[in-house]
């Protein structure tokens, strides 16, 4: 239960607003930094895409600052119960912001070396996955500003979708790669920046895991199956054929 | 205990130990003013229960009640019962004497009598029992262990208590309610006059008393609850509000009332 009414020491809600802001603000760039990174694939730009690398400082830096006031205010204000899960969580969630902040550098890194070859079509599906995470992000970090767990629990419930998505265009790089050894480099590049977009969203159901908690107290209590089937035996089976018995 | 008693429906912040005290439907009155309005609750054996509440709440009158210090002064009454290992205490056939020799109390400031370290503690002994000098020596130096005073007032046992630092002070008077062998120990507030190392002697010492004896300690103090205690109740206006294990009370209480106290929001 998170109680709406101010403190009686006022510059303890003034701390905890700030927190709460810091973490809007430092989601809010990572989201950036995703639709930054998808970007520079597109227009094959190595500069932006360095550009948004070195970006990546700028999250790290903001989660070492959110762990500075999560200190500072666990040592100076003490804080029970609603206050005490507000700073433990926004202490978790800076960490996963942190993460989607490293996958998004992660994706302009890659987007170098694939921009040195020649394009290959399925590049242009990076997009749809990225875009399912993006709006993830955004609407987790909404619910997160507003208190409001069902919104919370609708970014953690459709996570299946990017996991259905990935597990698609897995299905759809490898066919490419098969086809043609040559797309196998741009294809592989491809495939890990898949895999990034694909955290990002697990890093957002994490986030509203915790949206959760620090609303009520507890865990959230739904399970959801993993629906990212790329690790499973469907997919060992590509050359089935002339795979021994 | 008692079969009507076992039948009553009783919050309970704690299952698993035995209760030492149960309270039931207790209603005190200072004259006109109705200052507790029908606390129930089942204080567990050998574990330390704090109570918290703003200025006023009835928490130093719920733990007075408990030794019916009330009784000293006129127009004071109080009405329900008050289960002492199934006996009711409030019942006036409950004779003082023994009511006080089964429960101590601890105050916020500490009183030691003005005479020696020796004598105040072996002044209430001597009250209760007659025992040689042997054994009262022993006695009185078994509850200055206890008290973990033992080894810094050993050489100076004749000298007169008020000479002794506040914190001193205060684990003599602990000293002097645990001689007595009582069965529950109530503390209110008991560091509330005293600096951070004599508080955290007293704390640490609370923590190695509870595997003898009940307590229940009134504190306004909420780190202290939460350090120090095993469940904590709430009380606001005469009334309980919430009484819960200490870990629950100040990480996920249920009531919204809690919740805004202990978070700082009562205004």
């Amino acid at each position: 239960m998170t109680t709406s009414k101010d403190h009686i020491i006022k510059s303890y809600d003034a701390e905890l607003s700030r927190l709460t802001g810091e973490i809007v603000h430092m989601g809010e760039l990572s989201v950036k930094q995703l639709e930054a990174a998808i970007d520079v694939v597109e227009r094959r730009d190595e500069r932006a895409a360095q550009r948004v690398v070195d970006n990546d400082d700028t999250i790290d830096r903001m989660e070492q600052e959110v762990s500075h006031d999560v200190v500072r205010l666990l040592a100076l204000r003490a804080p029970m119960a609603g206050d005490l899960r507000n700073v433990f969580a926004a202490l978790r969630i800076a960490a996963d912001i942190e993460r989607i902040g490293d996958y998004a550098a992660n994706v302009a890194k890659r987007s170098i070396p694939l921009s040195m070859v020649a394009p290959v079509r399925p590049a242009a599906g990076l997009e749809h996955l990225a875009r399912l995470a993006a709006t993830g992000v955004r609407d987790v970090l909404a619910a997160y500003h507003d208190r409001d767990t069902e919104r919370a629990y609708a970014v953690w419930k459709n996570d299946t979708v990017l996991d259905e998505a990935y597990t698609g265009y897995f299905r759809q790089l490898l066919t490419y790669m098969m086809e043609d050894p040559r797309n196998i480099t741009p294809c592989t590049h491809l495939l890990f920046m898949a895999k990034n977009i694909e955290r990002i969203g697990d890093h957002a159901t994490n986030i509203a895991e915790n949206v959760w908690f620090q609303a009520t107290g507890e865990p959230l209590p739904a399970q959801r199956k993993k629906l990212d089937r790329t690790a499973s035996a469907d997919f060992s089976g590509l050359s089935t054929k002339s795979d021994p018995p | 205990m008692d079969d009507r008693a076992s039948a009553i429906a009783t919050p309970a912040a704690d299952t698993a130990h035995r209760i030492k005290i149960r309270v039931h439907d207790l209603h005190f009155h200072y004259k006109e003013f109705h200052a507790l309005k029908g606390i129930s609750m089942d204080i567990p054996e050998k574990q330390v229960t704090a109570i918290i509440g703003p200025s006023g709440c009835g928490k130093s009158t719920l733990l007075r009640i408990f030794n019916r210090i009330y009784a000293i002064y006129p127009g004071m009454e109080a009405k329900g019962k008050i289960l002492v290992d199934g006996e009711d205490i409030l019942d006036t056939r409950y004779s003082m004497n023994r009511l006080r020799s089964k429960i101590g109390m601890v105050f916020q400031k500490p009183v030691p009598f003005p005479m020696t370290i020796f004598e105040n503690v072996a002044y209430g002994i001597r009250h209760h029992e007659k025992l040689s000098k042997a054994n009262m020596a022993n006695r009185v130096e078994e509850a200055l262990h206890s008290a973990a005073l033992w080894s810094e007032v050993k050489d100076k046992l004749k000298q007169n208590a008020l000479s002794l630092s506040g914190g001193q002070q205060q684990r003599l008077c602990i000293a002097r309610a645990i001689a007595l062998k009582p069965e529950v120990l109530l503390l209110d507030e008991p560091t509330s006059a005293l600096d951070p190392i004599a508080t955290g002697r007293i704390e640490q010492l609370v923590e190695e008393l509870k595997s003898q004896f009940t307590i229940v300690m009134v504190t306004h103090n909420m780190q202290q609850a939460a350090r120090c205690s095993d469940q904590t109740a709430f009380m606001y206006l005469g009334e309980l509000i919430e009484f819960e294990q200490t870990e629950k009370i100040f990480t996920k209480p249920d009531k919204k009332q809690t919740e805004d106290y202990i978070t700082g929001r009562f205004g």
